[in-house]
């Protein structure tokens, strides 16, 4: 075979992915350079929102950036043992029709333009909570600096959360259950002759893919960190740090969602923006990239 | 023993709870979007798919122009991306040991899970600065983006799953690399490589956060050319439901309806007829 060719001619092809990756992070860095020469790392550890056209503007977006973490970590917490316990129901209990049903079901969810998940959020999940949830939790327990804050419309830190686990629990079972799946036949077969009860097989098994686990965390984290639509309808869009579940908040997403259509007018906005988004950008990157690590490593170590 | 057993009997409970929780939110979004939507469709008619939106605080009208736009921006987008996504797909599948592609099959992983939002950033800063405007063409653009990822990895896995002794017999015959690659192996993977398309098509179309800055949204033009602002269906749900007015929310749950029946019409044939889906 002749110097192969044919890799030659897919190159410039295969390149274009990285060139549009490496253009990303060069429009992102640059674009935000206008406000972090001005500011310095004020913008990321402040809480400030002045836009005024006339005069000194001045913007920190940290209760974006702690928005998106709080929201995105009760996200987890949710998702973590419904999706734990779906993939060890699905694997173990369920009948085989049964089985087939509820994967279909997930993947539909994972599927499901995320705006329905938004609308649906809006008008059917944030009255639920509200009404069931937060006002009986606020009532008898507001000494609790997580439940604080009077829940007047809803729209709130938690709503955001529960709306992004049920967004990314099918994300994250499906990756424990691919790895759960992969588990050799004889450790099962050893755990029962041992005499262990399934609940202890099923104990001793999980431990065996922690890592499966971890990243599934992670990458779910990473799915739940980006999402935009949905949780912009959700979060309340309000500058505000505050330890309550029940306040309402901003993500950095539904903050660049939010406030990119008026930027323009201001001087330095789409700048702040850019740099909020390159905040996300490198929290994604590291998240995501530590997580299909952990899930490579484990999947080499076997 | 005994506490053993009980332990059993509460692990079972707790694992049939956690996927009752899991999958309950689906049936009540599709419950939901059911029971909003189609009085609005009915009460529309034939007219709320195919008129222009009505003023706030009247009548229904239509999303003609969000459902026009949709299908031109998935196309476009699909015309776009679709090339250059099974492309890399295949220099993936071929070349997995060269460092170029050892990478390129990272950097898809990683684009999968990339924040749309971003993407419409920079989609927005490249070309609709530069224009002046949103266009359609921006917006299709930031759609190729989010597809290529899914339809590489798909292709990739499509390739890679035909057994090695169909490429060595087809080398052994003398043929040449692309022959081998474009002929013989695609034929054998059309399967999961069409999986994947459609994947990525379905996916783009119930897309929103790309299409903030750069389609810009129409809901009383159809088509006004491709280097102009353009509606989505998603767009347009997530417009609506932000206005005050009590139509505009029915309408949000009439197009919420319409873009549910779209997605069902691609994903359930395509789940049905495959083992597995990755999303």
């Amino acid at each position: 075979m002749t110097a192969d060719k044919f890799k030659l001619s897919l190159l410039p092809i295969a390149s274009t992915v990285f060139g549009i990756f490496i253009l990303m992070l060069i429009v992102f860095f640059s674009a935000s350079l206008p406000i972090i020469q001005k500011e310095g790392l004020a913008i990321y550890t402040t809480n400030v929102w002045k836009a005024v056209e006339e005069g000194e503007e001045f913007y920190g977006v940290l209760s974006a950036i702690y928005g998106s973490i709080y929201t995105s970590v009760a996200a987890i917490l949710i998702a973590l043992p419904l999706s734990i316990g779906f993939a060890v129901f699905v694997m173990d209990y369920a009948p085989k029709k049964l089985k087939e049903l509820l994967i279909i079901a997930t993947d539909m969810m994972a599927g499901l333009p995320t705006i329905l998940y938004g609308i649906w959020g809006a008008f059917v999940l944030v009255p639920i909570l509200r009404d069931y949830i937060m006002k009986p939790l606020y009532e008898h327990l507001s000494f609790i600096p997580f439940f604080s804050y009077p829940p007047i419309t809803g729209y709130s830190y938690l709503s955001a959360g529960v709306l992004l686990a049920i967004m990314v629990t099918p994300f994250a079972s499906a990756i424990i259950r691919e790895a759960y799946r992969m588990i050799p036949k004889a450790y099962r077969e050893g755990a029962y002759a041992l005499g262990l009860t399934r609940y202890e097989a099923t104990k001793t098994l999980l431990g065996y893919i922690k890592p499966a686990i971890m990243a599934g965390i992670l990458l779910a984290f990473g799915r739940a960190i980006g999402e935009t639509v949905a949780v912009s309808l959700v979060v309340g869009n309000t500058f505000n740090i505050h330890p309550s579940l029940f306040a309402p908040g901003y993500t950095i997403s539904s903050l660049i969602a939010n406030q990119f259509g008026n930027a323009f007018i201001y001087e330095y906005m789409p700048s702040t923006l850019f740099a909020s988004g390159l905040a996300l950008f490198l929290i994604g990157l590291v998240v995501n990239i530590t997580g299909l690590l952990v899930l490579r490593r484990w999947r080499y170590a076997r | 023993m005994l506490v053993r057993k009980i332990k059993e009997k509460l692990f079972l409970a707790a694992i049939s709870i956690a996927t009752f929780l899991t999958i309950l939110p689906l049936f009540h979004i599709l419950f939901s979007v059911f029971a909003n939507g189609l009085p609005v469709l009915m009460r529309g008619g034939i007219d709320f798919v195919t008129e222009t939106l009505a003023p706030p605080d009247s009548e229904l009208g239509g999303i003609g122009p969000a459902i026009v736009g949709s299908f031109v921006l998935t196309f476009l987008a699909s015309l776009i991306g679709l090339p250059i996504a099974v492309l890399t797909g295949v220099y993936a599948a071929e070349y997995p040991n060269s460092p170029i592609g050892k990478a390129v099959k990272t950097l898809l992983l990683i684009m999968m899970e990339f924040p749309t939002i971003l993407v419409g950033l920079f989609v927005m800063n490249i070309l609709v600065l530069p224009m002046g405007r949103y266009s359609a063409i921006s917006g299709a653009f930031a759609l190729a983006i989010v597809m290529m990822p899914y339809v590489a990895v798909y292709t990739e896995q499509a390739l890679k799953e035909i057994p090695f002794v169909y490429r060595e017999g087809a080398f052994a015959l003398g043929l040449k690399r692309a022959v081998v690659v474009f002929k013989i192996m695609m034929s054998m993977a059309r399967k999961g490589m069409i999986t994947g398309i459609l994947i990525g098509i379905a996916k783009v179309a119930g897309e929103t956060a790309p299409l903030l800055f750069t389609a810009g949204g129409s809901a009383r033009i159809y088509f006004a050319g491709l280097d102009q602002p353009i509606g989505a269906i998603p767009l347009l749900i997530y417009t609506l439901v932000q206005q005050p007015y009590e139509n505009y929310h029915q309408i949000a749950w009439g197009a919420s309806l319409v873009l549910m029946l779209i997605f069902l019409a691609i994903f359930l044939p395509l789940r049905l007829s495959i083992k597995e889906v990755k999303l």
